[in-house]
């Protein structure tokens, strides 16, 4: 079985994406044979209040049965925005989504500020994940309209630091994963994920032995990223580096156990 | 052009995850389509049946490892990469530290004797010195220029010499492309010398005979300004590598310069580099063309035969 942990629908402001409607996204999980997706709405990231992403997702999945088997929405949920937890509520019960995206390079609010803390509890209680992503597009090339600044493994501490017993989903790993001691205890017991979208993933050893086997997942990142080198990392895996049991892991089982599926 | 699959289906039963129910509120009229998921797709099989060249990559003592350039090569199923040991950027580049560079990657030829195609490091404010580099570094097998990087523009006149000893010789001319041009200003760390698209347009045509291969659109720059700049100079190879995967960069390339003038490398990027390959929409024919055709025809230009 595959599940993608990282995938979504949408539009991008400054490039032009293919395949990202629920219907071209799932053409690309049948030519790769992905069992299932995580996905949530691009537009969340742009439209200052959204919950109407949230309602286009939910609309969207909705229209088609396979859809719903296949796909598994995860809200754009911003913190520092009026009716915030409305919008959760909404989201987590009426719309039945499985997780939460948040954005707080591009929602404009540090990462453990405290309704960010308050909604990842929030999460926590509900048992579902809350994920990150060090970057979403290579800021090499983006707009000069877009963030200049990228995020590092170290961004994520503050938040684990405030809420150590929640699940997290860190994507898109682009840049140094670095992490005192401390740290590396903390995220080492922490109930998180690495998907394998990201550049940085990519020493196998090195990151099986600082983080361990159970930390690590399938992920795309697409429309942003092709669809096939996040596979490819786990694929090309030899059997000395992990058998076929924990290739298992690496493909669903790690996201399969998080999100209790 | 219909879209190729990854792989052809081996399985056809079985059961997926199904995940109705799963979404509150969800009402439907249609069935669910027949879609088994995964079952193991044979992934490796396809990625190892296409010969590769890796056009883009670097050996060093520290950073680019020979052996950890192998290991991956193994893994993916590379046959041959075209190393090189560049000058480092605001470097002067001085004849004696592109000698040792050079004389790095012969020895890694040597270590590794059918593995690595040896390119050369040079600068060309140093003429006399990086023609006789030329010479030197060919009777010991090294082919082409590369990863030429920033210290003298591609276009600036102190180049004239050397392209068109290459031009001799039929060697390729690899060189650096800029990071950050999207951003309006170039990166930081990029020096006021770094060759331009528009650059590479220019010496393009005036030797039209000349091979050249622009590196790594997939290293930080704007690979849709790239291609658009580059779309109509037929003697400059777009070369794939780099870290960003951008998903839709080599379909956007196929578009603008075609599948004759496409070519695949890492730089050091592997998984990125042979994964975007199998992710583009692209026939059997124009991924054996990228991976190593279309710069194996220009191996044998030079004498370097790979067949």
């Amino acid at each position: 079985m595959l599940i993608d942990s990282n995938a979504y629908i949408g539009h991008w402001p400054f490039l032009r994406l293919a395949h990202n409607t629920p219907e071209t996204l799932l053409g690309r999980m049948k030519e790769f044979g992905t069992d299932a997706s995580v996905i949530s709405n691009l537009n969340g990231i742009f439209y200052k209040n959204t919950q109407h992403a949230n309602d286009e997702l939910w609309e969207a999945i909705r229209s088609k049965r396979i859809y719903t088997d296949r796909l598994i929405p995860f809200a754009v949920i911003n913190p520092v925005y009026g009716g915030w937890r409305d919008d959760l509520e909404q989201c987590t019960t009426r719309m039945g989504m499985k997780g939460v995206r948040l954005y707080p390079q591009y929602h404009g609010y540090e990462i453990a500020t405290p309704s960010c803390v308050e909604l990842v509890k929030r999460c926590r209680d509900k048992g579902l994940p809350v994920a990150f992503c060090l970057r979403m597009v290579d800021s090499r090339t983006s707009s000069w309209m877009d963030l200049d600044k990228e995020w590092t493994l170290k961004d994520i501490v503050p938040i684990v630091k405030a809420v150590p017993d929640a699940k997290y989903l860190v994507v898109n790993v682009a840049n140094s994963m670095a992490l005192n001691t401390e740290d590396m205890d903390l995220f080492r017991k922490a109930d998180l994920l690495f998907d394998s979208s990201g550049r940085n993933i990519t020493n196998w050893a090195d990151l099986f032995k600082s983080f361990g086997t159970g930390k690590f997942c399938f992920g795309t990142h697409a429309p942003i990223l092709d669809y096939f080198s996040g596979l490819l990392r786990i694929e090309s895996l030899r059997p000395t580096e992990a058998d076929e049991k924990t290739k298992a892991q690496l493909r669903s089982g790690n996201i399969k156990k998080m999100m209790g599926l | 052009m219909n879209r190729r699959k990854f792989v052809t289906h081996t399985v056809t039963s079985g059961a997926g995850l199904m995940l109705s129910g799963i979404l509150a509120g969800a009402a439907h009229k249609q069935e669910p389509d027949i879609y088994t998921g995964n079952q193991k797709q044979p992934f490796m099989q396809e990625v190892l049946k296409y010969r590769k060249i890796d056009a883009h990559a670097h050996a060093d003592e520290n950073q680019y490892k020979p052996e950890v350039n192998l290991d991956f090569a193994d893994r993916l199923g590379i046959e041959k990469l075209m190393i090189s040991n560049f000058i480092r950027p605001f470097s002067e580049g001085r004849p004696d530290d592109f000698r040792t560079r050079n004389s790095f990657t012969i020895k890694c030829m040597k270590d590794h004797p059918g593995r690595f195609i040896g390119t050369v490091a040079l600068n060309p404010a140093f003429r006399k010195e990086s023609l006789e580099e030329i010479d030197r570094c060919r009777d010991a097998g090294m082919t082409g220029l590369g990863e030429l990087y920033n210290q003298v523009k591609i276009d600036d006149p102190l180049y004239y010499p050397i392209i068109e000893k290459c031009i001799d010789l039929n060697w390729n001319i690899m060189m650096h492309s800029p990071v950050g041009h999207s951003r309006v200003k170039l990166y930081q760390s990029e020096p006021k010398n770094i060759s331009l698209p528009e650059d590479f347009v220019s010496i393009a045509k005036r030797y039209p005979e000349a091979l050249f291969q622009f590196a790594h659109i997939g290293g930080g720059i704007d690979w849709e300004y790239a291609c658009k700049v580059l779309k109509d100079v037929p003697n400059v190879f777009i070369e794939v590598s780099g870290s960003n995967n951008a998903a839709g960069m080599i379909d956007f390339a196929m578009k603008y310069v075609g599948e004759d003038r496409l070519v695949f490398g890492c730089d050091y990027s592997f998984y990125q580099g042979v994964g975007q390959v199998f992710s583009a929409n692209l026939t059997d024919a124009q991924r054996k063309k990228i991976f190593f055709e279309n710069i194996a025809k220009r191996l044998k230009k030079a004498g370097i035969h790979v067949n």
